[in-house]
């Protein structure tokens, strides 16, 4: 099957202009740069993508051996960017796709040759010296409620309830409209992506990268940023002003700056 | 004004205050500006103590990831959110369960200002729910282990005759499928074996109900000397007249240890492979016809006939093992055909692990590969 159609990709703007990838993180879909990519399309190639299992991407391809870590998101990332024959990217990631674009600039240097990453984390759970933010404990009280299925929403547990394969009409109904991922894929990239941790990969990272740090971020605290920045061979650090995880949705005109101001549009 | 208005005469701060759930305003960032008498009730906190804080700080860990991943994007893109589950730890470090609501308020010119949330304690639902959860894990642990002891029991197997089996119930989902195997001797001199595999059409505990009634019936329908063909007709009239199994897939071969002769019938079900050193892998392609009891087809199931040469090896498999989404079968068959081709040279046991360490890429159908091969 096509890349394209299994990450659900949409490409705008011109088509030669230099590509700039959005990749969203957990729990969300392409939407989330629906404030922010339209401030691109004039300079770049956007090109738009839902990793397997969020927004439009085809569910049945999500195969949990490809998926047991964030190599095999890597690789979806690489895959499009050859079937879209892409060159010099500007790949934006938030959230965890921070660190997918981390390991897809090491696979492939050559194609993604700049990286904006927007509360990136390389691990969520503290060890030793490095604080990520995160106990253990706090990782498996996250996974073992998505396992037993009680936090979230109602319409992720309603089909489960009903038995939705012969009446999906209701689980329809609740669903929300935007970020609708498949339950049983959402709680295998949670447990991928809350216990990963990329931070020997970091210093492999060729590309410059702006890390851009929210302000009072309860997922990726400051000094994970801090850290990301200085493992980075080539980083700018920018502290925004933006409070929370999502600055692309809270902050946007604050977001494009900072991206502009990376990449000199 | 009538009594009924006058009883309403109630005040919007009363309104507010005493609503049958909490109620609060936050600031765009989550700082809680406002908040109902309600709401402190339920979270045992003073209203001062809650005012500057944000409403994520009094979740769980957990649901603070859930609240900062799932619930700020949604609320943002839509302007609202309806009915996520969350725990809000009370000040004395119980956690409430609770559904929460939020609307995105904004300003003339459709610029966000703050966010009114509704919380409902849902202490009861959630029992419910996970009530709901627990049956229906018994229910699957249930048909789990009735599929288990329906398929206990030793396969036939001889100096001459080597048998194995591998067997893996669907893993994802709730749901117990219904493939089946069996192996055994249609004579007291074990001359002749029969081996069988098949797939009842549904899941739970009525397939495996079911799975189990024809299992039996094939037994004692071969019993009766019944070659695979005419046993099949047999099954299509147990079917039809007790209600079990209709649209069954089944592959039966009988095989005479001794001389390789083999009778072979496959209704509805994928073609057995035959392995031997000198030909490789190929599939009995004969003595095909439609599932159990699906068209009336008046006692004519074709049955297809072979000889499996001394050291050859026969497999029967479910389609479990070929049948992917949005792959062709075709890509499925051919890949045991090369896998099997591969393990050829293994002892039966191995030669059954390694193929299906190859295809069983998939956990969502029941998977089952049953191999014999003759080594006398």
């Amino acid at each position: 099957m096509s890349a394209l159609t299994r990450n659900n990709v949409a490409v705008q703007g011109d088509p030669d202009s230099r590509p700039m990838m959005f990749a969203h993180g957990f729990g969300c879909d392409q939407n989330m740069w629906r404030f922010v990519w339209p401030a691109f399309e004039d300079d770049f190639r956007i090109v738009l993508l839902d990793h397997v299992g969020a927004g439009g991407s085809d569910a049945a391809a999500f195969d949990p051996a490809r998926y047991s870590s964030l190599r095999g998101y890597a690789d979806d990332i690489v895959q499009i960017s050859r079937e879209l024959d892409l060159h010099d990217i500007v790949f934006v990631g938030h959230s965890v796709s921070a660190m997918i674009g981390v390991l897809a600039a090491t696979a492939e240097p050559e194609r993604f040759t700049a990286l904006v990453l927007i509360g990136p984390s390389p691990r969520y759970i503290d060890d030793g010296e490095y604080v990520g933010g995160f106990s253990e404990e706090d990782i498996e009280g996250l996974l073992e409620s998505m396992d037993s299925n009680y936090l979230g929403w109602s319409s992720a547990m309603a089909p489960v309830i009903m038995g939705n394969d012969d009446r999906p009409e209701l689980g329809e109904e609740l669903t929300n409209s935007f970020c609708r991922s498949d339950p049983e894929i959402a709680r295998q990239f949670a447990r991928v992506t809350f216990l990963s941790d990329n931070r020997d990969d970091l210093a492999a990272v060729h590309a410059p990268c702006l890390v851009l740090q929210c302000s009072d971020d309860p997922i990726a605290p400051k000094a994970v940023g801090r850290y990301v920045a200085a493992a980075l061979p080539q980083s700018r650090f920018v502290q925004l002003a933006a409070t929370g995880h999502c600055p692309n949705l809270s902050a946007p005109q604050e977001t494009i700056a900072a991206i502009q101001s990376f990449v000199g549009a | 004004m009538t009594q009924g208005d006058e009883l309403l005469q109630e005040s919007a701060e009363d309104l507010f205050e005493n609503a049958p759930c909490g109620y609060l305003t936050c600031a765009l960032d989550g700082t809680i500006l406002r908040v109902n008498r309600t709401f402190a009730h339920l979270t045992g906190h003073d209203r001062d103590a809650l005012l500057g804080r944000r409403f994520r700080d009094l979740l769980t860990p957990a649901g603070r990831i859930y609240h900062e991943t799932h619930y700020v994007p949604l609320l943002r893109m839509q302007g609202t959110v309806r009915e996520i589950a969350l725990d809000i730890v009370r000040a004395d470090g119980k956690r409430v369960p609770a559904l929460v609501n939020s609307v995105q308020q904004c300003d003339d010119a459709d610029t966000p200002r703050f966010i009114r949330t509704t919380v409902f304690d849902a202490t009861d639902r959630r029992a419910y729910e996970r009530e709901l959860l627990r049956a229906r894990r018994r229910e699957h642990d249930i048909a789990l282990q009735l599929q288990r002891s329906l398929l206990s029991g030793t396969l036939a197997a001889s100096a001459a005759l080597a048998a194995e089996v591998v067997y893996r119930p669907a893993q994802a989902g709730l749901e117990v499928g219904g493939d089946w195997y069996d192996a055994f001797w249609l004579d007291d001199e074990q001359t002749t074996v029969m081996l069988v595999v098949g797939d009842v059409v549904g899941r739970g505990i009525e397939a495996a109900a079911a799975m189990g009634q024809l299992r039996s019936a094939i037994r004692a329908l071969a019993s009766t000397g019944l070659a695979p063909g005419p046993l099949l007709d047999a099954l299509d009239g147990f079917a039809a007249r007790h209600h079990v199994g209709r649209m069954t897939t089944v592959a039966l071969a009988q095989l005479e240890v001794a001389t390789g002769r083999l009778r072979y019938a496959c209704a509805g079900h994928p073609p057995p492979v035959m392995l031997s050193f000198r030909a490789g892998p190929g599939f009995l392609g004969d003595g095909r016809s439609v599932p159990i009891d699906s068209v009336a087809i008046g006692g004519a199931r074709r049955e297809g006939k072979a000889q499996l040469p001394a050291g050859g090896t026969l497999l029967l498999y479910s389609d479990g093992l070929v049948e992917r989404r949005g792959r062709s079968l075709d890509v499925g068959l051919q890949q045991l055909l090369d896998e099997a081709a591969r393990h050829d040279g293994d002892d039966l046991a191995a030669m059954l692990a390694g193929v299906v360490r190859a295809m069983d890429d998939d956990h969502t159908d029941d998977l089952c590969l049953l191999g014999a091969r003759r080594t006398g």
